[in-house]
């Protein structure tokens, strides 16, 4: 019971989070690609910075001995993007988006977002087999952070990070306020 | 690099693309506790009917006969390798170190000239005091928006707590490959990754994403945006008509290929690009460079012409 807790209260952080961003609208998932309404970018970033910063000081005051690190296949990571642009672009949906949307009462996340999610992960696992053995094997760095790839502190890497976000934000700030 | 792609077992070496621990050595990888994670672990060349035989039927005993030899002579000839030096290891001031601290340093005078400006604005915009605590909580409950600073910084929070305390990236797009492995099994008998990769499971983050459902419900619910509809707010409908036939068709098909890049790329947008980019990451930054690469073309494409 205990267990499944910290996801339920976690996942409604995150949902409300959504929609409070406004990330629940066709128009606004859209509007990053259309260059016209970046609130997905800001949101996204400042997420990033924010959870780069909290990890960090976990890991530093002792409190987890190492972050799960995504590993990184730079061709299987590259190809995977664009394919989940064309279909964010798409649909309007990433999938906590879509589940975020069904939780708003959308019938077309209920009844066409969900259902293509399975079929998408089904026919991920058809094609695993064939195309990941080539994909994940160019550029493969494994489980690597760029501070680790570059010899450097984290922190410093956390610091030019979130100023090149920051920069990123005010410059782009003009873009559908 | 894959820690495995550099083990001494030949084996690990070869079939380093992918992530198949447990297919071969049992156990529980989506488990948050070391005991019941290593439940039912089992040595696979002990056994390759049972490990090797559901991707090479025909020759599962030849093959594993070549590995357990290189595993036998491995194991008589060396003691196990010293813990390697961590291959980075700290250092105050290497080269990386000090053209960071330039950056930092160019990039702060460049946020001072940028942020002048919107400081000012900030301070000038007026505030109203005059209404009552209780009813401004309720109105910044209701609102149908927040300042996507606020949110973002909310959800980095709970990317940050989701890492350091319960050891897992915040992702959505995992639990749906676990809930798709029920059907897939089904579906596709023989499929080598329904067989070794993914089995189904109601996990961790299955939910998370029933939370993300009650979530999103409880804050539109209280902005009086909660309703059943079938086409978005805006922008839609000018393009793509009011048939609700239409939405789901390019819902459904968006989504597919949402789904389909995700597991491509190791992860979504909460999973790969923000986890990920918190924990700073190189694959998040390529996969975001990606989804642009992707979605503004695919975006110019649906919108160009009259109308658009």
């Amino acid at each position: 019971m205990f267990e499944i807790a910290k996801p339920l209260v976690l996942g409604f952080l995150f949902g409300w989070s959504l929609h409070k961003a406004g990330l629940t609208h066709y128009a606004r998932i859209v509007g990053v690609y259309r260059l016209r309404d970046l609130t997905v970018m800001r949101f996204m970033l400042t997420a990033l910075v924010v959870g780069a910063a909290v990890i960090q000081l976990g890991l530093d005051a002792g409190f987890t001995a190492s972050a799960t690190v995504p590993s990184t296949a730079l061709l299987a990571n590259l190809v995977g993007g664009v394919v989940f642009g064309v279909g964010m672009a798409t649909a309007g949906y990433c999938p906590g988006t879509i589940v975020a949307e069904a939780g708003e009462g959308r019938l077309d996340a209920w009844l066409g977002g969900l259902p293509g999610l399975l079929v998408g992960a089904m026919a991920f696992g058809l094609l695993q087999p064939v195309i990941m053995p080539t994909l994940s094997r160019v550029g493969a760095l494994g489980h690597v952070t760029l501070a680790g790839l570059l010899g450097a502190s984290p922190w410093l890497v956390l610091l030019v990070l979130s100023q090149a976000v920051a920069l990123t934000l005010l410059l782009v700030a003009r873009v559908g306020r | 690099m894959r820690p495995v792609l550099q083990d001494t077992q030949p084996w690990h070496v070869d079939h380093g693309y992918g992530d198949l621990c447990a297919a071969c050595h049992a156990g529980d990888p989506t488990a948050a506790e070391m005991a019941p994670a290593h439940r039912g672990l089992r040595s696979p060349l002990l056994d390759p009917s049972r490990a090797c035989a559901g991707c090479h039927p025909s020759d599962a005993w030849a093959r594993a006969e070549r590995y357990q030899a290189v595993q036998h002579r491995a194991t008589r000839r060396s003691p196990p390798p010293a813990p390697p030096a961590p291959p980075h290891p700290a250092q105050p001031s290497t080269l990386a170190n000090r053209i960071l601290a330039a950056l930092a340093v160019l990039f702060s005078i460049a946020l001072y000239l940028t942020a002048r400006s919107e400081l000012r604005r900030w301070r000038s915009a007026p505030r109203d005091h005059a209404v009552p605590a209780r009813a401004r909580l309720r109105a910044w409950l209701g609102a149908s928006q927040w300042s996507p600073y606020a949110t973002g910084t909310m959800l980095g929070l709970v990317v940050g707590y989701s890492e350091v305390f319960c050891g897992r990236p915040l992702a959505a797009s995992g639990a749906f490959d676990r809930l798709a492995a029920w059907p897939g099994r089904w579906l596709f008998p023989t499929s080598q990754y329904y067989r070794h990769v993914m089995s189904p499971g109601i996990t961790w983050q299955v939910w998370l994403i029933v939370g993300v459902l009650g979530g999103a419900f409880a804050s539109s619910r209280l902005a009086g945006e909660a309703r059943l509809r079938w086409l978005p707010d805006r922008e839609w409908t000018p393009r793509f008509g009011a048939k609700p036939v239409v939405r789901l068709a390019l819902a459904f098909f968006g989504a597919v290929l949402v789904q389909l890049g995700a597991g491509i790329a190791g992860g979504c947008t909460s999973g790969l690009a923000i986890s990920g980019g918190a924990a700073l990451s190189p694959g998040a930054f390529v996969f975001m460079a990606g989804m642009f690469a992707g979605g503004i073309p695919t975006a110019w494409l649906w919108y160009r012409g009259p109308g658009g």
